[in-house]
């Protein structure tokens, strides 16, 4: 149970982002309203079998990374060479490209936070960091070379299981800080990346932990792509910078991109008293299942009782909506009418990153974690980008008799969803993730 | 085969495991004990061995391979051995 008075930090920040060299770089793109999308080589270098071809992809030399290709197996990266020195060779062994960027994002977390040793290494320190897909890159290799060329287990090497088990990022983040708390993985499909952060908060604010190192990754995959490619739900006909247009009427599917997102989570009062920079302070999470037994439909019900979960016993209100806003007809919509069905009209922005980066998937809910703390640093609001033109007339399940909802058009909304990036008084922020399963995650931060 | 060519046939694969020291592999011998004297991680032992297979042409059995002991010697002589066996 929640212990009274038991508050929770933002103490650090840390990540892997498309094109951008460094969290500052993330940050200096995003307020400049510019896009991180791109036409994918590894995507076009397939054809016509593949459907979309834009992504926010990064590259191993964008992250001053070099794999080691096995002479054992074709096209196989067995290992990976830090450039820069910045994690030991015996950690990179273990460790799929998401992974490797989930220790580099803890480290940079971890130096921000500014952390000593002992804490970091101790007891009340925990790892919560998960991905949304396996490692998908590394088994296929495996399998190919088993089932399909018919060769010895060992032909796929020995790091099979490390590198691809479904809770690689956090053993990896934890083999390498050396914590002695828990270690795990949340999954919740595109909720995975706030999943984490809010188990993690859950850790701290019931006395479980003291810090935690958290958040979600989603390691560069044309594996992973492809399964989203054929269910034929990503975007597609627009140039790379026009591709993910949240709310936008010809809206036709989410950019599929990649990163990681990872914070740092200290009690209050102990980074309070450490004289810690604060970055921010979370002040409620609540997650919950829409329970109308569909695997992809958003729920309107659903979505208002995460609010009222989130918003249970605490009297401020958000200045900014961080929405899940992923590019795909319906789910736009729903979360739209669904933020003025509880908010109402007026005294609130709606942000999407999805907007700039693409659909991170497992990252998505981390990285957006930290574009809403930057927003809550810069005081700034980042943009619904490409949101160009909203539907003037109603949707189709706003026109059936069983909908409760607003029966206005998205376009009547046209005030709360900005165009561009602009800058305005912001204390407080909400941001909101769904994934397939019908799982809703929420969570409330503030100024200190 | 030689054993000495085998021996630097090894050093060459040990050479791409970036978990070992490679200053370490300067002076490798028969003696040489992978996990001893040069901290052969043991996950890394099987993937050594695998690119063994594949650079001197053998394959070995999984009993040889299961009872392998931790010298250079040892897969020297179990290279030899199998080739033997054609």
């Amino acid at each position: 149970m929640e212990q009274k008075g038991r508050k929770v930090a933002v103490v650090g920040m840390g990540g892997a982002f498309p094109t951008c060299n460094s969290l500052d770089d993330f940050a200096d793109k995003l307020f400049g309203n510019q896009s991180l999308i791109r036409t994918w080589d590894k995507a076009t270098a397939h054809g016509k079998n593949i459907r979309s071809t834009v992504s926010g992809y990064i590259s191993e030399a964008e992250m001053h990374l070099e794999p080691v290709y096995s002479p054992l197996a074709v096209d196989y990266p067995e290992v990976y060479v830090d450039l820069l020195n910045r994690i030991p060779d015996i950690n990179l062994s273990t460790a799929d490209i998401g992974s490797i960027w989930a220790m580099l994002g803890a480290l940079d977390a971890i130096k921000m936070a500014g952390w000593t040793t002992e804490e970091t290494q101790s007891e009340a320190t925990g790892v919560v960091v998960g991905s949304g897909g396996g490692g998908h890159e590394i088994q296929r290799n495996a399998w190919h070379n088993f089932f399909v060329l018919g060769k010895k287990t060992r032909i796929a090497g020995s790091h099979t299981v490390d590198r691809s088990m479904v809770y690689r990022d956090a053993a990896n983040v934890s083999c390498l800080i050396k914590n002695k708390g828990v270690c795990e993985s949340i999954g919740s499909a595109c909720a995975t990346g706030l999943g984490n952060i809010g188990y993690a908060y859950r850790l701290i604010k019931y006395g479980l932990q003291d810090r935690a190192v958290a958040g979600g990754v989603e390691g560069t995959s044309l594996e992973t792509f492809i399964g989203f490619d054929a269910m034929q739900i990503l975007s597609r006909g627009f140039e790379p910078a026009k591709s993910s247009r949240p709310f936008d009427k010809d809206r036709n599917g989410f950019v599929c991109s990649f990163g990681a997102g990872i914070v740092c989570l200290e009690e209050y009062e102990l980074a309070k008293a450490r004289g810690a920079n604060i970055l921010a302070v979370v002040d409620s999470y609540f997650n919950n299942s829409d329970g109308d037994g569909d695997m992809f439909y958003p729920s309107f019900a659903g979505q208002k009782r995460l609010w009222k979960g989130l918003l249970s016993g605490i009297e401020k209100r958000p200045d900014v909506v961080k929405v899940h806003g992923t590019s795909t007809p319906i789910g736009d919509a729903i979360e739209l009418l669904s933020v003025v069905d509880v908010l109402g009209e007026k005294d609130f922005h709606i942000s999407a990153p999805k907007s700039q980066f693409g659909h991170m998937l497992g990252a998505a809910g981390a990285v957006e974690f930290i574009a809403a703390v930057l927003m809550l640093q810069k005081q700034q609001v980042l943009p619904c980008l490409n949101s160009d033109n909203l539907n003037e007339e109603l949707e189709n399940f706003q026109q059936k008799e069983q909908w409760e909802g607003s029966k206005l058009p998205l376009a009547a909304y046209r005030h709360l969803l900005p165009q561009q990036s602009f800058a305005k008084e912001i204390n407080s922020i909400t941001c909101l993730n769904y994934g397939f399963g019908g799982t809703n995650s929420a969570i409330l931060i503030s100024k200190e | 085969m030689e054993r000495q060519e085998i021996i630097d046939g090894l050093v060459e694969i040990l050479r791409t495991v970036r978990t070992i020291d490679q200053e370490k592999l300067n002076h490798v011998t028969e003696e040489t004990d992978f996990i001893a004297d040069l901290n052969t991680p043991s996950t890394e032992l099987i993937n050594i061995a695998a690119k063994a297979e594949q650079k001197f042409d053998v394959e070995f059995e999984d009993d040889d391979i299961d009872d392998l002991g931790s010298k250079v010697k040892d897969i020297v002589d179990l290279i030899l051995r199998t080739k033997e066996r054609g």
